[in-house]
């Protein structure tokens, strides 16, 4: 992976001493918090409802182990002993004093990572995809371009108070993994038939209030060219974008107020004056990113069937052992390897995306001895090792049960992504993570969850949608009515090629109903699915009404006067 | 009407040094202009000058005596560019400007509205505009390492603000990892391009 040259070392250490700075001219006052709160928000630093939160950038979702350990070593200093993985290659500790933010920061630029860009209205922290550079479907490595506009993003001087956040995810795959279409701007990297490295751009998707997908504006775009177009681009959003509203600020409003067309030619005219600027990257400086992206040191091997592998395990431990080859292990583009996920969802005891001290270190220490020493982390907040021999994911996984990560629900009803509502979150309008857990508790039965196949479950307790509801198969969504929490339901999101935002199915529930309500919703699936039918598809082929009828059957629709109707 | 009693200078290539201000910032109040006295440098907003400049501009030859001809002979004039003016919609009148405004200025309504950072660059980038433009309006100690980046090289900085570590932010960062007007990124050898004109 990446590793920071004298110049990125030297950057992240004097953002430390500027933080630390306009730290102390808050504390001594001169400094009033209204002028202080983007400054702290651009380096991660939220108000949260019992202490301020600090989100760590995860660049494009990659983690060496040794920065795991000073992430569990943060939270065991600094927090209460443990972090949360996001839904944007994030990590978040809850807990934080803003008078030792500053030294935080210090302990991160020790191991190459830092805060920038976590927060405000700025260039948000780039993710990708959480297989990047192992993942048997891709056309392109994304990682070079990932890092090279990190370093283009970072302290952007003209795009640093945008009307509004913008976030990048960049993919180089055949499917998608970064629900790219969600993003202010969306980099789908591939290389075309003279075999060059080139990028279509896709604009405007985003999701929040009003979720849109985002517009293909430029097809096929040099990758050396990519910081001039992008400066165009977002310089069309940095003056047009709308400041008189903050829920209509963000460049999907402008994209389609305008439409695609309309902004496409915008960027274009402006980039036509700045496209030969050396702004753009120089074949040097790819190389000494690309360098760090070499594969690593694969043993010359065979691969080894799923059969063989599970025969592998002792008699009674091949069911369990199956299970989880079959949900949390991906393929690998290197004969005789896998990449392996750890699920950070164990039913119904933690929050989604939550990770212990103690966790962090164990699997930073199993990173070291089986994944070349670095992880992933993935939108859906579980954690990967990206290159596990096939002959070793029997101990690994033997290994990984001591630290309750291998529950095999990868990609099943509770892998449940959810923000962390309203119990930290001061934005939230309700809570999520009790709804997850209560979800979990309802389907703890393995084989039940198995059965029912791949279903992605959403929980958002605000509509700024940090849970990705609008993507969910299922979507929660948390309302306030009169001080009151409910919450709304959502059906027919997806990410990935077929990404679509869901559709609400009417009034919102209260909270105790919420696990009576999916199993109303995963019967109807049951019910009406055919063979191997994914619950996405039967939900496409018989429509909403089946599962709007047996989501209000005989319940009492308190929830319609919570009045967040269709 | 206001004027800074000083400005925080910062040419390109040089020092950055808090020096007096001869600049009074008009907000087109016409019944004031005529008041003030025709040595008195004045940013007049550039909407105003669409208006009346113009006209007056190339009225000058004819009627000489106007009050607007001897302030441009006077080079006592120049425009302040609101948030919200769309510069490259004017860009004949702006050409045009750059043998007239001495100074021009960009606005921030409040500080964290960052549209002039782009009208800055433009100006640069563009217009090759080499004289001084000056950050206006609601402009903090914390803006500054983004205004010198983007093509300020002046700052008449809200008056609450402590001078003493607003000269102090340029020592922050010796790096960079993106081109700006100021310098090169240091990935390609960094800073330094050209000297102040």
């Amino acid at each position: 992976m990446y590793k920071y040259d004298q110049i990125d070392q030297t950057l992240v250490n004097e953002r430390v001493i500027q933080f630390q700075d306009q730290v102390e001219r808050r504390i001594q006052g001169s400094l009033p918090e209204e002028e202080f709160r983007p400054l702290r928000l651009q380096n991660g630093l939220y108000h949260q409802r019992h202490a301020y939160m600090l989100r760590v950038a995860i660049p494009y979702g990659l983690l060496s182990s040794e920065q795991l350990r000073t992430l569990a070593q943060i939270a065991d200093k600094y927090d209460r002993g443990y972090g949360h993985f996001t839904t944007r290659q994030n990590i978040q500790f809850n807990w934080i004093k803003l008078e030792e933010s500053p030294a935080i920061l210090a302990d991160l630029a020790k191991v190459q990572m830092h805060a920038i860009q976590t927060s405000g209205n700025c260039i948000r922290n780039i993710t990708s995809d959480a297989f990047a550079g192992v993942a048997a479907d891709e056309y392109v490595d994304p990682r070079p371009i990932c890092e090279l506009l990190r370093q283009w993003s970072t302290l952007h001087p003209e795009f640093a108070f945008l009307p509004r956040k913008f976030k990048f995810a960049i993919t180089g795959a055949k499917e998608d993994r970064t629900i790219l279409l969600c993003h202010d701007v969306g980099i789908a990297l591939k290389k075309n038939t003279q075999g060059n490295l080139v990028a279509d751009i896709y604009a405007g998707g985003g999701m929040g209030r009003t979720p849109i997908l985002g517009s293909l504006i430029k097809e096929s775009l040099p990758w050396n060219v990519l910081p001039s177009y992008l400066t165009a681009l977002l310089r069309v959003y940095n003056r047009f974008g709308r400041r008189d509203n903050i829920y209509k600020a963000r460049i999907k409003i402008l994209v389609k107020a305008l439409g695609p067309e309309e902004f496409a030619r915008q960027v274009e005219g402006e980039w036509a004056t700045i496209k030969d600027g050396d702004d753009n990257f120089q074949q040097s400086e790819w190389d000494r990113v690309a360098n760090h992206f070499t594969k690593p040191a694969y043993k010359s091997t065979q691969s080894i069937s799923t059969t063989d592998l599970i025969d592998s395990a002792p008699q009674h431990e091949q069911a369990a052992f199956a299970r989880w080859l079959e949900r949390n292990v991906k393929p690998h583009q290197v004969p005789g390897y896998a990449s392996v996920i750890f699920s950070l969802k164990p039913h119904g005891s933690v929050a989604p995306g939550d990770a212990t001290t103690e966790q962090m270190l164990a699997i930073a220490d199993l990173a070291d001895q089986y994944s070349f020493g670095e992880l992933r982390i993935t939108h859906e907040q579980n954690l990967v090792l990206a290159d596990v021999e096939q002959a070793k994911l029997l101990e690994l996984w033997h290994k990984a049960k001591a630290q309750n990560v291998v529950l095999p629900n990868i990609g099943l009803l509770t892998d449940i992504i959810a923000c962390p509502g309203g119990d930290f979150c001061s934005l939230a309008n309700a809570k999520s993570l009790p709804i997850a857990k209560a979800i979990q508790e309802r389907f703890d039965d393995l084989d039940y969850l198995h059965d029912l196949g791949e279903i992605s479950l959403n929980i958002s307790g605000c509509i700024n949608s940090c849970g990705h509801h609008h993507v969910g198969n299922i979507g929660v969504l948390g309302v306030d009515k009169d001080g009151e929490e409910w919450y709304q339901i959502t059906l027919g999101g997806e990410q990935g090629n077929h990404a679509s935002i869901g559709k609400v199915i009417g009034p919102s529930f209260g909270a105790e109903q919420i696990p009576d309500v999916m199993a109303d919703i995963i019967d109807t699936y049951v019910k009406h699915r055919t063979a191997d039918e994914p619950f996405i598809e039967t939900y496409r082929r018989v429509g909403v009404t089946p599962f709007k009828e047996a989501a209000y059957l005989n319940r009492s629709k308190e929830g319609s006067s919570a009045g967040v109707s269709a | 009407m206001s004027q800074n009693k000083s400005v925080l200078f910062y040419p390109k290539g040089g020092k950055p040094s808090i020096i007096a201000n001869e600049w009074l910032v008009w907000n087109g109040d016409e019944s004031e202009l005529s008041k003030l006295d025709q040595k008195q440098k004045v940013l007049v907003p550039f909407s105003w000058w669409l208006a009346n400049g113009q006209a007056h501009g190339q009225a000058d030859t004819k009627n000489p005596d106007s009050e607007l001809a001897k302030r441009i002979a006077a080079k006592s004039i120049g425009v302040w560019f609101a948030a919200d003016d769309d510069i490259l919609k004017h860009a004949e009148v702006i050409k045009a400007g750059k043998s007239i405004w001495s100074l021009v200025a960009a606005d921030f309504p409040i500080f964290r509205d960052g549209r002039s950072f782009s009208t800055a660059a433009l100006l640069r980038e563009r217009f090759a505009w080499t004289g001084e433009i000056r950050a206006i309006g609601d402009v903090l100690i914390d803006q500054l390492i983004l205004g010198a980046r983007s093509g300020f090289d002046s700052f008449a900085l809200r008056a609450d603000q402590n001078t003493d570590v607003a000269l102090k932010q340029f020592d922050l960062f010796t790096v960079t990892t993106q081109n700006s007007w100021r310098d090169r990124r240091s990935q390609l050898g960094g800073l330094q391009v050209g000297s102040y004109e």
